[in-house]
């Protein structure tokens, strides 16, 4: 017999009817000269033998069904092996122990070849002997076996039964940690899934309409918990101490300078009614814990007992910001690459596109009727398309210069239209933030709605301009021609442009708000166009903006796409259908998400309770946009895929993250704090409180940071860097030439086995014949004696 | 103890949760389904050989199931995870089943289940067969493809995935080329 070393992933594969019992080794003994008996823990592969060769004579074609990789893999088995004791005959056999964390499932087995050696070792028992951890491990192992439940039942009760040494000491004390982990985990997992957010709800959505919309959903629900972490920590490092510390609102006056402090918090209140205060944020609730304004710059003490214990609340302030963007860079970091490593492994051959279209297509998870047919439908659509495109391809291949020309000109043209149009959208908004600004600062007497108009005309015109302007683009990509891969991906850059660049252009208009011309140093303002805390007012004009967003998001799902969604399924006109049917944009969607996202973001320094109010529009927000889906929208008949559905969510969502904290480092970096109010009052930038402190800490470290920070540290560290990303790029691509070679390999093995087997099977047939032949003279000659 | 009316033992309870990725709830809300298939044939307390004898057979299963019902591969489905092969679930086939398709079911586990499912007439191998079937199954209800265009798409399938040239899908290839559908990991699942 010859050696045999497996290596797989599901071990062994054995004949069913072979295993399982000892008895029915014991049986079989006789027939496998070369494998020991091992009675009930001993998992054999079963090669052609003699007794085997006999049944291959009479048909060769029962060749091909006793190769290895043809074995029947249902039953995947051996999870461990142990050394034979005295039961055999003289022969042991030695195998190693199979060592599984939980992960990784791959077994190496060794056996060797009895009849050419004779090997009779005592087992070594400190080794081989299983023990309570790895038989609790094995059993923990047998869920992953793709075995009917009875089998499983039965490698358990038989796992259980042997005999186990009980551990000692300190492994002892480690398995029992790991055991109770284990038993913890699952309690903690099931106690969550009862508590899981909208659970009811989410698997309505995936019966209806896939697992491509309940990605974005499940992205609605990832953004709401990150807001409220973020709001959990403001909270409890910046406004509780505040609440609880700085409740008499002192204010200290620095020496040397003017209070100007005292005198904006007895500045009277402007004059409006409530309401108009809650939606503006102003009034009562300018100078509450709701704004930057209201936190001092002080350090607060307090006192535990006897010790004196100091809360430098402008540091905290400073430092739990920066926490907060850094937790939610590396929650999406971390979201983003569990996609991006599927995706790379996806790009590095080729995209198996008729395969993922066959395996991969149906949703397991769709319940409902109508839904199914709609996913037969887009299954069938899209196997159409792909057929298409085959086409496409070769008559693109036959397209003549002068069409190429025309449709480079034309999508140069379109490109050009659609610049002029984000330009002209930035102008707008421009002009009017200006118009209406200044239409404030006139203090000619208003009636309180026309005041209210001014107010909100910015916010307004930013929210119309995100709706109307996506309708042109759709219009305008139509005459592009590309693919519908390239069209979606282009609308979502395009899109995604115009809502964040609309957002930049808002925040230049605030700057200019901001800043003065001439600086006077002596007065509590700078000068006397701005507003006397500006930080309070730019966090005001960013709520005017997310609350605007919010409502008009509710208008348009529950009035005016709902009563367009009822006028497309009660009339049957051609045109109201074709106004009324909307279908779940995906991509529009989660744009709306990832820009309420970036206010929020952008906002926070502003007004820390916004992450409180975020957090509340994201829940609201699910059931909006839930409604939205159920409702107003029938399925789509384009299949969102959810992999590419969240790479889409966290890529754009990187970029949001990104515009956000560019203006957020300009303002930390440059801008002059307004003295009047606020943590940094006294400080010429908010960075400066940072480098205050960076100058009071020990001299080492501040030499050890200059160094960091000149050439003569930056430049080798960029050499190395730049070496590192040469390697990595050098071994990825030797990898996937090995890749090819291996391919190429596999092929020709292919081959060599099917001229093997062929002349094998040629040979055993003439072989059979020689024996038919001879068995006939035979008898003739026995007949003829 | 008082009335309170146990559907398992707590050893059954402990094999079942350590042959399968469910919790104990969910063992039960998955019982809660598989007696509403047929309430006459399921007893409320379940002894050990019960929940392998006890079968429904498979018309109601499929008709009464709603994650089964609407799916193109239900027949196929049962057939693999019945024990008979004929698509007569018992309890423990159909724990088996959702355990399958449950969320944390590892990859390597649902790739060899699909390829079981996909393969039609069972000889290991994903032929040409198999795959005119599952086109076939995935266009139902909808404007019948002509043959000669599912014949395109079966080969584009084979010539995809084939590597060793034999004309068919082998267990190997599958996995190689399932490993680079991302999205068999989302769709190949049933929530319960």
């Amino acid at each position: 017999m010859d050696v045999i070393k497996c290596d797989c992933k599901f071990s062994a594969s054995f004949r069913t009817s072979q295993v399982m019992s000892g008895g029915a080794n014991r049986k079989k003994a006789s027939r496998s000269q070369g494998w020991e008996e091992a009675g009930s823990e001993f998992y054999q592969e079963s090669y052609p033998i003699d007794a085997d060769i006999e049944v291959l004579q009479k048909d060769p074609k029962h060749l091909a069904t006793l190769l290895p990789s043809k074995q029947n893999r249902t039953a995947a088995a051996t999870i461990r092996h142990r050394t034979n004791d005295t039961r055999t005959n003289n022969r042991t056999v030695r195998r190693r122990t199979a060592t599984h964390s939980r992960r990784d499932s791959t077994v190496q087995r060794r056996a060797s070849a009895a009849g050419e050696v004779q090997v009779s070792m005592l087992p070594d028992l400190s080794e081989m002997r299983t023990n309570e951890q790895t038989s609790w491990e094995e059993i923990m192992q047998i869920k992953t076996l793709p075995l009917p439940m009875r089998e499983k039942k039965e490698m358990k009760a038989k796992i259980l039964n042997e005999p186990n040494l009980r551990l000692q000491g300190y492994e002892q004390f480690n398995w029992k940690r790991r055991k109770m982990w284990g038993v913890l985990e699952s309690r903690l997992r099931e106690s969550f899934n009862e508590m899981e957010l909208w659970k009811g709800a989410l698997k309505h959505i995936e019966g209806n309409f896939g697992t491509g919309v309940v990605a974005f959903f499940l992205f609605l629900k990832w953004l709401f918990l990150l807001n409220t972490v973020i709001f959990f920590f403001l909270f409890l490092f910046i406004t509780l101490p505040t609440i609880l510390l700085d409740y008499e609102r002192l204010v200290n006056c620095p020496y040397n300078a003017t209070c100007c402090a005292e005198g904006y918090f007895n500045e009277t209140l402007s004059e409006n009614n409530v309401f108009l205060d809650l939606i503006q944020g102003t009034g009562i609730l300018e100078r509450t814990i709701l704004f930057y304004g209201f936190y001092s710059n002080k350090t607060l003490s307090y006192s535990l007992g006897l010790l004196q214990m100091y809360y430098n609340l402008p540091l905290a302030y400073l430092l739990i910001i920066i926490l907060c963007f850094a937790i939610s860079l590396v929650a999406i970091i971390r979201s983003a690459a569990k996609g991006f490593r599927e995706r790379l492994i996806e790009g590095e051959g080729q995209f198996y596109q008729y395969c993922n279209l066959v395996f991969g297509g149906w949703d397991f998870c769709i319940d409902n009727e109508k839904a199914a047919r709609i996913k037969h439908k887009a299954l069938y659509s899209e196997i159409r398309a792909n057929l298409e495109t085959e086409k496409i391809k070769e008559e693109k291949q036959s397209r003549t210069t002068q069409e190429k020309c025309r449709i480079v000109f034309c999508r140069f043209i379109v490109n050009t239209v659609v610049l002029a149009i984000l330009a002209g959208c930035a102008c707008l908004i421009y002009l009017v933030f200006d118009f209406s600004t200044n239409k404030l600062a006139e203090s000619t007497s208003r009636t309180q709605t026309k005041e209210l108009f001014f107010e909100f005309l910015p916010s307004m015109t930013i929210v119309s301009l995100n709706i109307v302007v996506p309708f042109t683009f759709t219009f305008l990509i139509s005459f592009e021609k590309y693919t519908p891969m390239t069209v979606i991906k282009l609308s979502l850059i395009r899109m995604v442009f115009l809502k964040l660049s609309s957002l930049i252009v808002f925040y230049m208009s605030l700057w200019r708000k901001i800043t003065c011309n001439k600086v006077d140093e002596s007065q509590c303002v700078a000068c006397d166009e701005i507003p006397v805390c500006w930080e309070t007012f730019v966090g005001q004009q960013i709520f005017k903006l997310l609350l605007t967003d919010f409502g008009t998001q509710i208008v348009i799902t529950f009035v005016i796409n709902f009563a367009r969604s009822q006028l497309a399924r009660h009339f049957d006109n051609k045109i109201i259908k074709f106004l009324g049917e909307q279908t779940f944009d995906l991509p529009k969607h989660a744009l709306d998400i990832v820009y309420m996202q970036n206010l929020c973001w952008y906002g926070i320094f502003y007004m820390p309770m916004l992450s409180f109010m975020a957090a509340v529009i994201f829940l609201l927000m699910f059931y909006v946009k839930k409604f939205a889906c159920l409702v107003n929208c029938k399925p789509s008949s384009v299949i969102y895929r959810a992999s590419r559905s969240n790479s889409m969510f966290m890529l754009v969502l990187l970029v949001a993250y990104a515009f956000a904290i560019i203006p957020i480092a300009f303002f930390f970096a440059e801008l002059t704090p307004s003295k009047s109010c606020g943590p940094f009052r006294d400080k010429g930038s908010v960075w400066g409180l940072i480098v205050d402190l960076f100058k009071r800490t020990p001299e080492w470290l501040q030499s050890v940071i200059f160094f960091l920070s000149t050439a003569g540290f930056a430049v080798p560290c960029i050499i190395v860097l730049l070496l590192f990303l040469y390697y990595y790029t050098a071994v990825n691509s030797a990898n996937k030439h090995l890749v090819e070679v291996l391919k190429n390999q596999l092929v020709l093995e292919g081959h060599d086995k099917q001229f093997l087997l062929d002349r094998l099977s040629l040979f055993i047939k003439q072989d059979n014949q020689k024996r038919a032949r001879a068995e006939q003279n035979g008898g003739r000659g026995d007949a003829n004696t | 103890m008082g009335n309170k009316l146990v559907t398992f033992t707590d050893q059954q309870f402990e094999n079942y949760q350590d042959c399968t990725f469910f919790t104990r709830k969910e063992i039960l809300r998955v019982f809660k389904r598989f007696r509403e298939v047929r309430p006459d044939l399921v007893p409320k307390q379940m002894k050990k050989n019960q929940a392998v004898s006890v079968r429904i057979p498979l018309e109601d299963s499929i008709e009464k199931l709603p994650e089964l019902h609407e799916n193109p591969f239900k027949k196929r489905i049962c057939e693999v995870f019945s024990r008979d092969g004929k698509g007569n679930l018992s309890f423990e086939d159909f724990l088996d089943l959702l355990s399958v398709f449950s969320e944390q079911a590892p990859r390597d586990i649902k790739v060899f289940y699909a390829f079981r499912i996909y393969d039609f007439d069972g000889d290991q191998h994903i032929g040409q067969e198999d795959l005119d079937q599952a086109v076939l199954l995935l266009t139902k209800h909808t404007q019948e493809l002509t043959p000669e265009d599912r014949q395109q798409i079966v080969e584009k399938v084979i010539e995809e995935g084939d590597v060793d040239g034999d004309g068919k899908l082998s267990y190997m290839e599958f996995e190689h080329v399932i490993l680079r559908a991302p999205e068999f990991l989302s769709t190949f699942h049933i929530r319960i």
